[in-house]
C-alpha cells in the first residue's frame, strides 16, 4: 500500500527536453520511486489538480524565465488550498536561484535548485527527501477518498431521491387514477337501522348493522358541531381538505412526546376515509386519503361535508352517527343535547372504546373536560357554560336497542329476514307492525298475571302463549311467546308444536255439520272399542270417566265429551276432519288416527287460533303480521293485502258458534260468561295435564292462549284448560274490552 | 510484376539450408553488410546470419535450375532474377561480378533498382509471418548521421511496413541503444544500459550514449567496413572484395601491417576510429544531456569492423587522444559483435522499452 501511495506519480517531472526527463525518470524508478513524466506544462496542470501533494521536478533548460508564470500559477493554487503540499525540485541554469526572492516568495514546502548538469543521482535523493511523510499522504488519500465518497454518496443521493420522487409520483398518480369517484356520495346511502313499530306507532325495536338515523345538519344543534370542530378539526372551515398547519403542528408534538399521538387527518380526511377507504395504515391508503379530501372539498359545502361526517362517524356502542350515538348514550334525540353532553360525544370520536363513559368513566369524563376547554379556547361557549358543563354527571345508562313485545319482533325478523335480506338492517326502513301495542301490554299483563297465579299452584317452570287475531284481517294484534325472551326467546306461540287436546274438537264438529249434522243431533257418547291399524283396540275415555250415552253434538262438545268426539268422527271420517283442519288453514300433519279427533296431532297455537278466527266468520284468513314498509324516503315499498278466503257455509257457521257459544255458556268455558258479552272458544286438556288450552273470539278478536311445560310434563294436577289458560284469556279480553 | 520464385523449397518454412524461419518475437539487425535475426527458443538465443546482399541475372530457365540446384535463395522480378544472400556472393564470384547492396551506408540504397523489393524478398527468406497477429519484432535503426543530410525516416517506414505486413507489430531501436541494451546489462558504472555503444557496421558507425537505457545522445557517421575496404582498395589499386577478404581472414590491428593491403587497412581504420573519437568528443560536448556521472563509463565495441583483431585496442589508441565530458571506464568488445544489435533489439522487446 504505501508503494502504491507514494508511487502512483507522487513524482512528477517536466522538462523541455524529453531525454532530460527521461534521464530522471528512469534514476528515481531505478531507486523504487514511481514518477511520470508530463511532456507539457498543461499535463502538469492537470496532474496537479488530481491530488493535493507532489514533489515536482522542473527542468528548466536555461529558461527559467519561461517558467515563472507556471511557477506562480502553481503558488497561487497552494495559497488557494488547491495545491496543498508542493516540493519543487528546479533544475535550471547555473546561478543559484534558490537566493531568488521571487522562488523563496512562492513558499513551495520545499525548494531545491540545482544547476546543470543534470545530476540525477541529487535529483533522487532530493526527491526521496521531499516526498511527503506517510502520514500527509494516508490524510490526503482518505481526504480524496472521503471527499470522492461523499460526493459519490451525493450523487447517488441525487439520483436516488429523483429515481424516489419519480416513483413517487407515478405511485401517487396510480393512486389517483384508482380513486372511487366522489360523486358516489351522491348516492351514498350510509347504513341505517331500520325502525319496526306497533300499528300504534309505539317503536318496537331497530335492525341494525350500524346504528344510524341519518339526521341533517339543520337539526343537529350548533353546539354539537362546534365540540367536535374544536376537538377534531379547528381549521375545519379555513383549509381545503389538508391542514399543513396542523400536520406541521402534530409532527412538532410528536417529536416532542416521541410518539405517534397527535394526528393531523382533518374531518374531510377522515370522511374519506370512512366512506371509500380501507381502515388500514398503509402509504397508499394515505395518499388516497389525501386526494380524496381534495375531490371532496371541491364538490361538496363545508356544511355538507360536515353532515356526512358527523352521520357517518362510529361513536361507540354500535352507535354510528350522531343521532345514533345521542339515543345511544342518553336515551335522547340529538336535538335535546346539551353542551356538556355534545362534548362527551365529540370526544367519543377519537378512541370510541378508549373513552367510553360506560367502560373508562374518568378518562370519558377527562376527555369531555378537554373538548370542553377547546371550546371556550375557541370562543365557542362563556365561561360560565363552561364551568356548568364540566360539573354535569356523564351517563351510567346504557340505551341499547329497544326491544319490545320482543317474541313478535322476532317473529316479524323471521318472516321479513328471507323477504328483505339486509335491507333489513342496512336500509333505515320504517316497518309499521299489525301489533297492538295497548294490546300488547294487556297481554303481557295477563299472561305475566296467570303464571303467577299458576306458580302458586304448581311447580316453577311453567310457560305460557297468547295469541290475537283481528277475525276481519287475520291481523295478529298482540302476542306472547312465553314468560321471559331474555331467558327463552322460543316462541310458544309460533313455534311450539302442542297437541291441542279438546280445543280440535270443534273441528270434528265443523265435518260434521259440514256434512249435514246440526247441533241438536246426538251421537252415543260410549266406551266403543276401536281397532286400531295394529290391531289392538282402543277405547276412549271421558275426563270424568263416565260415558253419558246419547247426547246432541252441542252437549257432546259443550262438555267436551271425549267418547261422542271420536264417536262422531268415525262417522264422519276422521280423512274429512283432516281436510277439514287444512281448509281452516292448519298445515301441522294431522294424523289419520282417531285420537287425532282429541287433539292427539300437535300444531301451533297460531294454526289454532286462526282456525277460531275462521269459526267466526266463515272465512280462512291468513295471519298478518305487517301492515305497511316504508324505505328511507317514506316511500312504501311493502303493504300486505288481507287475504281470506271463505270456508264455512253459513248455515254451518251459525251452527258452529252455537255450539262454542254453549262451550261458554253451559260447559267448559263457562268462566267466560263473565266477561259479560258474546264470546266464544273451546278449552283444551291434553293427557295428564300437559297442555292447557282456550281458544276463543269475540266480534272483534280470536284469541288464544296455551299453557304448558317446554318439558312436556304435567302442568299441575288437575290444570286443565278451563283452569290453567282460561283465567289469561279472560284477563286479556276483559283488558282489551277495558282499553276500548 | 514482381514474383518471387515459383519452385520454392519443398518446406517453405525452412531456409534453403534446411533451418527453419524465424518466427515470433525477433530482433533483426538489417545491417549494409548483413542481416541478423535473433530469436528466443525457450530460454536458448539463437541467432542468424545473411548477407544482406543480391545479385541479378537475366532470367533464362537454365539460370533458375543452377539456383535451385544450389538450394539458394533467389526471386525472379522484370525478367530478371535475383539471387539473393550468400548465394548472391557466390554467382558473382562464380561470374566476376560484384554483389548488391540493398543497404548502402545504413540506410535503403537508393542508387540500386528493386532495392525495397530486394529487402522485401530477403525478410521474407529469413522471416516466416507472424504466429500470432501482432506478435512484436524489433528492429534496428541507424541514428541520425551527422555526416550526411540523408534521413533514416524513408528506411525505417520502409521496413517496418513490411514487418507489419507479415503480421508483426515493429518496433525500431536505435542500433546504438541495442548494442547498449545487448552488452551492458551489467556495466562498469554500476548503472545498467549505461554507456557508450558503437555498432561498427559495414556502411556505418552507430553510437548511442545511454543512461540507464535512456538513449541520451545517439548519431551514426556514414562510413563503416565499407569505407575502410573502399579506401584502402582505392589507394592500393586493389578491388574492395579482395581487401575485404583480407580483412576479414588475415588483419590483425595489434600487429604491424604485412603488404599494401594490410597497411592500407590499419591506416583507414585508424582514420575512420579518429573520426569516431572525434565525432564522440564533439556529440558529447555539445549537449546538455549528459548527466552527471559518479563514476566512468564503459564503450562498447561491435559490428564486423569491430571482429578484426586488435580492432579494441586500434579504438582505444584514438580514443586517447580526445577528452570525451564524460570518463570512459573501460572498452569492451561484445562477446559476438556480428550478433549484438539483433540480440539488442530482441532484448528491447521484452526487458527495455525503446530508445527511441
Amino acid at each position: 500500500m504505501t508503494a502504491w501511495l507514494f508511487g502512483i506519480c507522487a513524482v512528477i517531472i517536466h522538462s523541455p527536453d524529453e531525454i532530460r526527463a527521461r534521464i530522471i525518470e528512469e534514476t528515481l524508478k531505478a531507486r523504487g520511486m514511481n514518477v511520470c513524466v508530463c511532456p507539457t506544462l498543461a499535463d502538469m496542470d492537470a496532474m496537479l489538480k488530481q491530488r493535493s501533494s507532489w514533489v515536482v521536478i522542473l527542468d528548466t533548460c536555461h529558461s527559467l524565465s519561461a517558467f515563472m508564470p507556471f511557477l506562480t500559477r502553481l503558488s497561487q493554487k497552494k495559497r488557494e488550498g488547491k495545491a496543498l503540499r508542493i516540493s519543487l525540485i528546479l533544475q535550471s541554469e547555473d546561478f543559484c536561484v534558490q537566493s531568488d526572492e521571487a522562488l523563496q516568495d512562492f513558499k513551495f514546502r520545499r525548494l531545491f535548485c540545482l544547476p546543470d548538469p543534470i545530476d540525477p543521482e541529487k535529483i533522487a535523493d532530493l526527491a526521496r527527501r521531499a516526498r511527503p511523510s506517510i502520514i500527509p499522504v494516508i490524510i490526503a488519500f482518505l481526504k480524496n477518498t472521503i471527499l470522492e465518497t461523499i460526493r459519490l454518496f451525493l450523487k447517488t443521493m441525487i439520483i436516488f431521491f429523483i429515481l424516489v420522487i419519480g416513483l413517487a409520483g407515478g405511485y401517487v398518480v396510480t393512486c389517483i387514477t384508482s380513486l372511487p369517484s366522489t360523486e358516489s356520495i351522491e348516492n351514498y346511502t350510509p347504513y341505517q337501522s331500520s325502525e319496526m313499530y306497533s300499528a300504534d306507532n309505539v317503536l318496537l325495536t331497530e335492525f341494525f348493522i350500524q346504528r344510524r338515523t341519518y339526521t341533517p345538519l339543520s337539526q343537529i344543534p350548533p353546539h354539537v358541531s362546534q365540540a367536535i370542530i374544536a376537538v377534531e378539526d379547528t381549521r375545519f372551515y379555513k383549509h381545503n381538505g389538508i391542514d399543513i398547519i396542523r400536520i406541521g403542528g402534530a409532527l412538532i408534538a410528536d417529536l416532542k412526546d416521541r410518539t405517534y399521538a397527535q394526528g393531523a387527518s382533518t374531518i374531510t380526511q377522515q370522511l374519506a376515509k370512512m366512506l371509500f377507504l380501507k381502515p388500514d395504515k398503509t402509504i397508499t391508503r394515505k395518499v388516497k386519503e389525501i386526494a380524496l379530501s381534495f375531490k371532496i372539498e371541491k364538490n361538496y359545502t363545508k356544511d355538507r361535508i360536515l353532515e356526512m361526517y358527523l352521520n357517518q362517524a362510529y361513536f361507540g356502542a354500535r352507535a354510528y352517527g350522531i343521532e345514533a350515538a345521542s339515543q345511544t348514550y342518553f336515551g335522547k334525540p340529538i336535538t335535546a343535547i346539551d353542551i356538556s353532553e355534545a362534548a362527551l360525544l365529540a370526544g367519543l370520536l377519537k378512541a370510541p372504546s378508549l373513552y367510553s363513559p360506560y367502560k373508562n368513566p374518568k378518562k370519558a369524563l377527562k376527555r369531555r373536560n378537554l373538548v370542553l376547554k377547546q371550546m371556550i379556547a375557541y370562543d365557542l361557549i362563556s365561561s360560565g357554560v363552561y364551568k356548568k358543563a364540566v360539573t354535569s354527571p356523564m351517563p351510567e345508562k346504557f340505551h341499547g336497542r329497544k326491544y319490545k313485545a320482543p317474541y313478535f319482533v322476532d317473529h316479524c325478523r323471521t318472516v321479513l329476514k328471507p323477504k328483505l335480506g339486509d335491507r333489513l338492517f342496512s336500509l333505515g326502513l320504517k316497518i309499521y307492525t299489525t301489533l297492538d301495542y295497548k294490546m300488547q301490554e294487556i297481554a303481557e299483563r295477563a299472561v305475566n298475571r296467570g303464571l303467577d297465579e299458576l306458580d302458586k299452584r304448581c311447580a316453577k317452570g311453567i310457560q305460557a302463549a297468547l295469541l290475537a287475531v283481528e277475525l276481519s284481517t287475520g291481523r295478529i294484534k298482540a302476542m306472547v311467546g312465553g314468560r321471559d325472551f331474555q331467558i327463552s326467546q322460543f316462541n310458544r306461540a309460533t313455534q311450539a308444536w302442542r297437541q291441542p287436546g279438546s280445543a280440535f274438537k270443534p273441528i270434528v264438529y265443523l265435518t260434521a255439520l259440514n256434512q249435514g249434522f246440526k247441533p241438536q243431533n246426538t251421537i252415543q257418547d260410549s266406551g266403543t272399542r276401536y281397532v286400531l291399524k295394529n290391531k289392538q283396540t282402543w277405547t276412549p275415555r271421558n275426563y270424568t270417566g263416565v260415558y253419558h250415552g246419547t247426547v246432541t253434538l252441542k252437549q257432546a262438545l259443550a262438555h267436551s265429551y271425549n267418547a261422542a268426539a271420536v264417536n262422531l268422527a268415525s262417522r264422519v271420517g276422521i280423512k274429512n276432519v283432516i281436510r277439514t283442519a287444512q281448509r281452516l288453514g292448519i298445515t301441522s300433519e294431522i294424523k289419520p288416527y282417531f285420537s287425532s279427533a282429541l287433539g292427539a296431532s300437535e300444531i301451533t297455537l297460531l294454526e289454532l287460533v286462526c282456525a277460531y278466527a275462521a269459526f267466526a266468520h266463515g272465512s280462512r284468513i291468513e295471519p298478518m303480521i305487517i301492515n305497511r314498509i316504508m324505505d328511507i324516503d317514506t316511500f312504501t315499498i311493502t303493504e300486505p293485502r288481507v287475504s281470506s278466503s271463505r270456508v264455512i257455509g253459513e248455515r254451518e257457521l251459525a251452527y258452529l258458534k252455537s255450539l262454542l257459544r254453549a262451550v261458554v255458556l253451559q260447559g267448559s268455558g263457562r268462566k267466560a260468561a263473565a266477561l259479560n258479552r258474546e264470546v266464544y272458544g273451546k278449552t283444551g286438556t291434553t293427557n295428564g295435564f300437559v297442555d292447557a288450552w282456550f281458544i276463543g273470539f269475540d266480534d272483534f278478536l280470536a284469541v288464544g292462549v296455551w299453557v304448558g311445560r317446554d318439558t312436556l310434563t304435567p302442568i299441575g294436577e288437575g290444570e286443565a284448560g278451563s283452569k290453567a289458560a282460561l283465567p289469561i284469556w279472560i284477563e286479556f279480553m276483559k283488558g282489551v274490552q277495558q282499553a276500548q | 510484376m514482381n514474383t518471387t520464385n515459383e519452385k520454392m523449397p519443398s518446406d517453405q518454412s525452412k531456409m534453403p539450408n534446411g533451418e527453419p524461419l524465424a518466427s515470433g518475437p525477433s530482433g533483426i539487425d538489417i545491417g549494409t553488410a548483413n542481416i541478423v535475426v535473433a530469436q528466443k527458443t525457450g530460454k536458448r538465443e539463437i541467432t542468424r546470419v545473411q548477407l544482406n546482399a543480391f545479385y541479378t541475372l537475366p532470367y533464362s530457365r537454365m539460370t533458375e535450375l543452377a539456383l535451385l540446384n544450389e538450394g539458394g535463395m533467389f526471386v525472379k522480378a522484370n525478367g530478371k532474377i535475383h539471387a539473393l544472400g550468400y548465394q548472391a556472393e557466390n554467382f558473382a564470384n562464380i561470374v566476376g561480378g560484384i554483389v548488391k547492396r540493398p543497404i548502402a551506408g545504413g540506410i535503403l540504397n537508393a542508387k540500386e533498382e528493386d532495392t525495397t523489393f530486394i529487402i522485401q524478398a530477403l525478410l521474407n527468406k529469413l522471416i516466416a509471418d507472424a504466429p500470432v497477429k501482432n506478435t512484436k519484432i524489433c528492429f534496428n535503426i541507424p541514428g541520425s548521421p551527422i555526416d550526411d543530410t540523408v534521413s533514416v525516416f524513408y528506411h525505417e517506414a520502409i521496413i517496418k511496413k513490411y514487418l507489419e505486413q507479415k503480421g508483426y507489430q515493429a518496433e525500431p531501436v536505435n542500433e546504438g541503444l541495442a548494442v547498449v541494451l545487448s552488452e551492458l546489462a551489467v556495466s562498469s558504472s554500476n548503472q545498467p544500459y549505461t554507456g557508450i555503444g558503437i555498432s561498427l557496421g559495414g556502411g556505418m558507425c552507430n553510437v548511442c550514449f545511454a543512461y540507464l537505457a535512456v538513449p541520451v545522445v545517439t548519431y551514426s557517421i556514414r562510413k563503416g567496413g565499407d569505407y575502410i575496404d573502399a579506401m584502402a582498395a582505392e589507394a592500393v589499386g586493389e578491388t574492395p572484395g579482395k581487401v575485404r577478404i583480407i580483412k576479414e581472414t588475415q588483419l590483425n590491428l595489434t600487429k604491424t601491417p604485412v603488404g599494401k593491403i594490410e597497411t592500407g587497412l590499419h591506416i583507414y581504420y585508424e582514420q575512420l576510429f579518429g573520426i569516431l573519437v572525434k565525432s564522440l568528443q564533439t556529440q558529447l560536448g555539445s549537449t546538455d544531456r549528459i548527466p552527471l556521472l559518479r563514476k566512468g563509463v564503459p564503450i562498447v565495441l561491435s559490428g564486423g569492423v569491430a571482429m578484426s583483431p586488435g580492432a579494441k585496442e586500434k579504438f582505444k589508441l584514438a580514443l586517447d587522444t580526445v577528452r570525451l565530458p564524460i570518463v570512459i571506464s573501460d572498452i569492451i568488445l561484445a562477446k559476438q559483435p556480428l550478433h549484438a544489435t539483433a540480440r539488442g533489439a530482441l532484448k528491447n522487446i521484452s526487458s527495455v522499452k525503446s530508445g527511441k
